[in-house]
């Protein structure tokens, strides 16, 4: 038998995809589901993370014949995740949790755990490949999550296993029907953040911080020129570059260009206030030989957007100044600026701020 | 790998071969309904009416005294809210109890505390023993239901029970104690102990899951849970189940037959897994090692360790323990147990019961005292690093 995989479990089809493949590979796997928060009633239809989840990774290990364990992480999770996902928000930013879960939680915490059952190895379901020690872009374009992985401690890239990486969704889909995985097969896509029931983040802020929480208070829509020309409910129910909620009458469509905590303003503008022609990352993190200044690269500033080329203007202790050969739209401080050359994954950072391309026009 | 080692009787045990044996006939030839009038509701019925006289004779009862019931949880429920609803019809307002029972009492004191009651705990000793001046102070003549268990479930410490019933009952309040750990590892006897309700359950003791009993002293008024048929009184609707019924009756029989015998071997082995374990572990804790134990039930916690991680360590060797009250997604989380009499949290999140049973050797201990601390080895490495 080779060597002790601990696999991160979700009861999806991805990681028990790769649970079942670890196993056909001869590995000594042990499954393991982590209970990141408290299961409320409310929600109880969600396809991952509920108990029913748990229940499903279960059965796909007694199908595989291998053990199971459920993993209580909630405090750390809450102290790593949720507080930082609140609190961000409070600064009039949005976060991606996902990154900092896989930073602290999955490649931190579990790796502990890995440590203490003797796993050599630690796997999980994403859509992403380790390539002679290199995180590079998961092979399903489509599906890739190296977006969220930036932050893992470079160390641990020498073990982790990442069995999906090099299919397709399909392919995966596929390899849980010919395993006879039937309890998962099929499962729908989880797309929202596990922690926040029907993508109401305002839930989770109000539950942590109050209903008085001041992101949730009203405050008001004002122009670039500082003109005001509305109120809103709540500066955390916005990001840049969002559309929706916001006041009519223009003659070109708005969007959230800026967001203003300290006196609770939203910013909105046109089209052309959310071009920006460079941005600085903090908490930067290197996962390859950091790059020197004048180093071209390429960036990635939200899941799914395309990487856009640029080059490294200044760098100095956990902080990155890229300039973007183009503008590019809606860089939203929170959310990670992921560096790449090709399919491979240099390292990353959370944007800080965006440098406009373009003052706006004073009339 | 070598054989696997069943630590966790308090969990649950398997059913005695005799037991099975003894309720067969009741799932075939004799599947009749204990009410009907006919030749097999007879036969269901003249079973039923002996499985609840060995029951009682088990416990030093009358046969009216037993009701039959799904088990611990629901012999708990039927106690405490059953007495407290009885209670409060004739003007009493309290419930009191400890912040140690099964959570089977825990909840439905707080039950009947969103019913009006006052609800009061009692203080726990740092050894793990109800507080008796705390159980006096609590009990007064306002208290409809005080309920304390007789052998806690995760540590095994024995609760003064015989002199809580007496004083309880000095105050006029019904008395229950949960003895679903204490059944036959405890001399229990209703006649020289004046408890006037306990709680039973079958698979502790080799029968299946989903039967248990309550004594119900004769006088003791109790609300029933269902509302249905006259069965078992009115105290407990519903068509009894008989194989059940017999499965308990035999499986207590068994172990009280094997008692003394069952009783001297397990506080043995207990002993000496406890030496070893404290040997080879200098700074190992013996939660509630100072309150009287009962044999089958070591709880220890050692620093700098937690027990989700070593119980899986131990379940990937092989061996089966539990942690504190396991949650229903099966993760452990730090004891209330513990931290109700004053363990610190670092300890009380590294607790692990082993739970000494029918299933338990010399060998079970030899390989639990030599894998056990080289797993806590390893994971002071890990916490370490």
């Amino acid at each position: 038998m080779k060597e002790r995989v601990l696999v991160a479990m979700s009861g999806g089809v991805d990681s028990s995809v790769a649970a079942a493949l670890l196993v056909e590979q001869g590995y000594d796997v042990v499954g393991a589901t982590m209970k990141l928060f408290c299961y409320g009633d409310e929600i109880v239809d969600r396809p991952c993370c509920s108990l029913d989840s748990i229940d499903d990774a279960r059965r796909v290990c007694e199908t595989l014949g291998v053990p199971h364990y459920v993993l209580n992480l909630e405090s750390a999770f809450s102290h790593d995740v949720i507080d930082d996902f609140v609190s961000e928000y409070a600064r009039g930013r949005t976060p991606i949790p996902c990154v900092r879960c896989n930073t602290f939680t999955k490649f931190r915490d579990l790796v502990r755990r890995a440590d203490g059952v003797d796993a050599r190895w630690i796997a999980t379901g994403h859509y992403a490949r380790v390539v002679d020690g290199v995180l590079h872009r998961g092979a399903d374009r489509d599906k890739d999550q190296s977006y969220f992985l930036w932050g893992i401690d470079r160390a641990v890239l020498s073990r982790m296993l990442l069995p999906v990486g090099h299919r397709t969704k399909a392919q995966t889909r596929a390899v849980a029907h010919r395993l006879g995985l039937a309890v998962v097969a099929e499962k729908p896509e989880s797309q929202d953040i596990c922690f926040v029931p029907d993508g109401d983040h305002a839930k989770v802020i109000r539950s942590r911080l109050g209903a008085d929480a001041s992101s949730l208070a009203p405050g008001a829509f004002v122009l670039s020129d500082g003109a005001v020309v509305g109120r809103h409910d709540g500066h955390a129910r916005f990001t840049i570059g969002q559309r929706r909620g916001l006041p009519g009458g223009f003659p070109t469509p708005m969007f959230v260009t800026a967001i203003r905590p300290a006196d609770r303003a939203v910013v909105i503008g046109p089209r052309e206030e959310l071009l920006g022609s460079g941005l600085v990352a903090r908490e930067v993190n290197w996962l390859a030989a950091p790059p020197a200044v004048g180093t071209r690269l390429h960036v990635q500033v939200r899941h799914r957007a395309p990487a856009a080329a640029a080059e490294v203007v200044r760098l100095e202790a956990g902080e990155i100044e890229l300039a973007l050969d183009e503008p590019v739209s809606a860089i939203t401080p929170g959310q990670s600026a992921v560096f790449y050359d090709g399919d491979r994954v240099l390292g990353g950072g959370f944007i800080e701020s965006a440098a406009r391309a373009m003052l706006p026009v004073v009339a | 790998m070598p054989a696997p080692v069943y630590l966790d009787h308090s969990a649950t045990t398997p059913v005695r071969p005799e037991v099975l044996e003894a309720m067969q006939p009741f799932f075939g030839p004799r599947f009749g309904n204990p009410s009907s009038i006919h030749r097999w509701g007879r036969e269901a019925r003249v079973a039923l009416d002996e499985a609840r006289e060995r029951v009682a004779r088990c416990l030093g009862a009358h046969p009216d005294e037993i009701c039959f019931t799904s088990g611990g949880t629901e012999s708990d429920n039927l106690a405490v809210l059953g007495a407290w609803r009885a209670g409060r019809a004739r003007g009493r307002r309290a419930v009191v109890t400890t912040p140690i029972e099964h959570k089977a009492v825990l909840e439905a004191a707080h039950t009947a505390a969103r019913e009006g009651a006052d609800e009061r705990l009692v203080a726990m000793t740092a050894d793990g023993v109800a507080d008796a001046a705390s159980f006096d102070a609590l009990v007064r003549d306002d208290v409809a239901v005080a309920s304390v268990m007789w052998v806690n479930n995760e540590m095994g410490a024995i609760q003064p029970v015989p002199e809580f019933a007496a004083l309880a009952h000095e105050r006029g309040a019904v008395f229950h104690t949960d003895a679903v750990q204490a059944f036959s590892k405890v001399h229990i006897d209703a006649a020289a102990v004046p408890f006037d309700i306990l709680s039973i359950s079958g698979h502790k003791i080799g029968a299946p899951k989903g039967v248990g009993a309550l004594f119900l002293r004769r006088g003791t008024a109790i609300e029933p849970l269902f509302h249905g048929g006259s069965q078992d009184r009115g105290r407990r609707p519903g068509t009894e189940n008989v194989a059940y019924a017999v499965a308990l009756a035999t499986a207590a029989e068994l172990a009280l037959r094997d008692h003394d015998a069952e009783g001297r071997r397990l506080a043995a082995l207990r002993d000496r897994l406890q030496q070893l374990l404290v040997a080879r572990i200098p700074d190992l804790v013996v939660n509630a090692r100072h309150a009287p134990r009962a044999p089958h039930i070591l709880n220890v916690s050692v620093p700098g360790t937690e027990s989700e991680s070593l119980l899986m360590a131990l379940d990937l060797q092989g061996i089966a323990c539990s942690g504190g009250s396991a949650c229903q997604s099966g993760t452990a989380s730090p004891s209330y147990v513990l931290s109700a009499i004053g363990v610190p949290p670092h300890l009380a999140s590294a607790a692990i019961r082993m739970s000494l049973g029918a299933l338990t050797d010399d060998a079970a201990v030899d390989r639990v005292a030599d894998v056990f601390p080289r797993l806590v080895a390893k994971a002071r490495g890990v916490a370490a690093a």
